[in-house]
């Protein structure tokens, strides 16, 4: 049987109000507020908001990643990118399937992607993919497995649940 | 029985909220995630960093735009948790008041990462004053950005409101659905309470401060 690598324990701090993981802090938040301030970003940012809202989810998971990668190491880039999506899950973003996803990069798809539920189910199907934490999420994890500068990483939904797709595909780069 | 928001912290932090099969976490009825700081923190600051630079006249806006963000949530997640059987069986029972049911859910606040919330003055349908230790958004705000010349807390400053409305401008306590249009029955009067920030850990001060009245018409 597959030894699990750990994710790392969630330390949750009852006097201060704080939880972290990976020496980042960790907040709960609902679909509503989630996709409700993706919206804002990208009414008030109109075509530059999937570049911050990608980056974003990049530079976060690179920082989650590489505290838990510090505290244990994984044993490949294959162990490290399992841990990642194990994580991404756990924390209920949804549950990506990687078999086609390695440190060159390839393809990951999610059938239920928490951004694009609550996109859809808040104001139905939006014309373009939607899923931009995921996507950045996806090149911060492989940047992290792969050891490599994040920039050299670049993820890009390519059919999305919100736009109307029966699953959400995203297409990873390593340059 | 009088709320012990201890307990109640320590009822929430204890439930498995972890993902299931589908990699989803349904609770409250709703879809929780358990989410990164570091990525909120990005997105919002980013954006009004950029109205900062861009439009400069429109900085009020984009304020009032992450505001509204934390008016929504706090409308479905504050009312879907007070609605909630979790809510039923762990923090129904220490209430006695209305006003139990705003240091309940300061409890249950407290075990969601946020930062450390205090009570310090609660005037029935009148007044909320809240202190905050560790606001997420300040402590991100100040490692990214450094310190900054007035207040940042834009999600505690809308939640606050959203709890105060939630009990006295509509009232949770009755049950209702949480749909748009009880939304704006409760945030969108004339009267609807408003929150503002008089203390930002990332000014420099000690901690946050939020107080919560209703706007004059």
């Amino acid at each position: 049987m597959k030894e699990v690598v750990p994710t790392s324990d969630i330390a949750f701090d009852v006097e201060r109000g704080t939880i972290e993981l990976g020496g980042r802090r960790i907040v709960a938040h609902c679909n509503h507020y989630n996709v409700f301030l993706q919206r804002t970003i990208e009414d008030g940012l109109k075509e530059r908001a999937p570049r911050l809202l990608t980056a974003a989810g990049s530079e976060a998971a690179r920082k989650l990643l590489e505290g838990i990668e510090a505290a244990a190491p994984s044993s490949s880039a294959e162990e490290s990118l399992e841990r990642a999506v194990r994580i991404f899950a756990e924390h209920g973003f949804g549950a990506f399937d990687i078999a086609q996803l390695g440190e060159r990069g390839g393809v990951a798809t999610m059938l239920r992607s928490h951004y694009a539920i609550g996109w859809r189910s808040r104001w139905g199907v939006r014309s373009t993919p939607g899923c931009f934490f995921p996507a950045g999420y996806l090149a911060g994890a492989v940047a992290v497995a792969a050891k490599v500068a994040p920039e050299r990483v670049t993820a890009m939904e390519t059919e999305c649940h919100a736009a109307g797709a029966e699953r959400c595909s995203f297409f990873v780069e390593v340059w | 029985m009088a709320i012990d928001e201890r307990i109640v912290t320590e009822a929430v932090a204890g439930l498995e909220l972890k993902g299931n099969e589908e990699g989803l976490i349904p609770a409250f009825g709703l879809y929780l995630t358990k989410h990164f700081a570091d990525y909120y923190n990005r997105i919002s600051y980013g954006l009004l960093g950029a109205f900062i630079r861009e439009l400069p006249e429109l900085e009020e806006d984009a304020i009032a735009l992450l505001t509204e963000a934390g008016h929504v949530c706090s409308f479905h997640t504050f009312g879907g948790i007070m609605l909630s059987v979790e809510w039923d069986a762990v923090v129904k029972p220490m209430i006695e008041s209305r006003e139990d049911w705003v240091k309940g859910m300061i409890g249950v606040i407290n075990a969601l990462g946020w930062g450390q919330y205090r009570l310090q003055e609660l005037v029935p349908n009148e007044r909320l004053v809240l202190q905050v230790n560790h606001s997420y958004e300040a402590v991100g705000l100040l490692e990214g950005y450094g310190k900054a010349s007035y207040p940042r807390c834009y999600l505690a400053s809308g939640g606050a409101a959203g709890l105060m409305n939630l009990l006295y401008q509509g009232d949770i306590t009755k049950r209702p659905s949480l749909t748009e249009e009880y939304y704006h029955e409760v945030f969108g009067q004339a009267h609807s309470f408003r929150a503002r920030e008089t203390r930002c850990l990332a000014m420099g001060d000690s901690h946050c401060e939020i107080i919560v009245e209703r706007q004059q018409a």
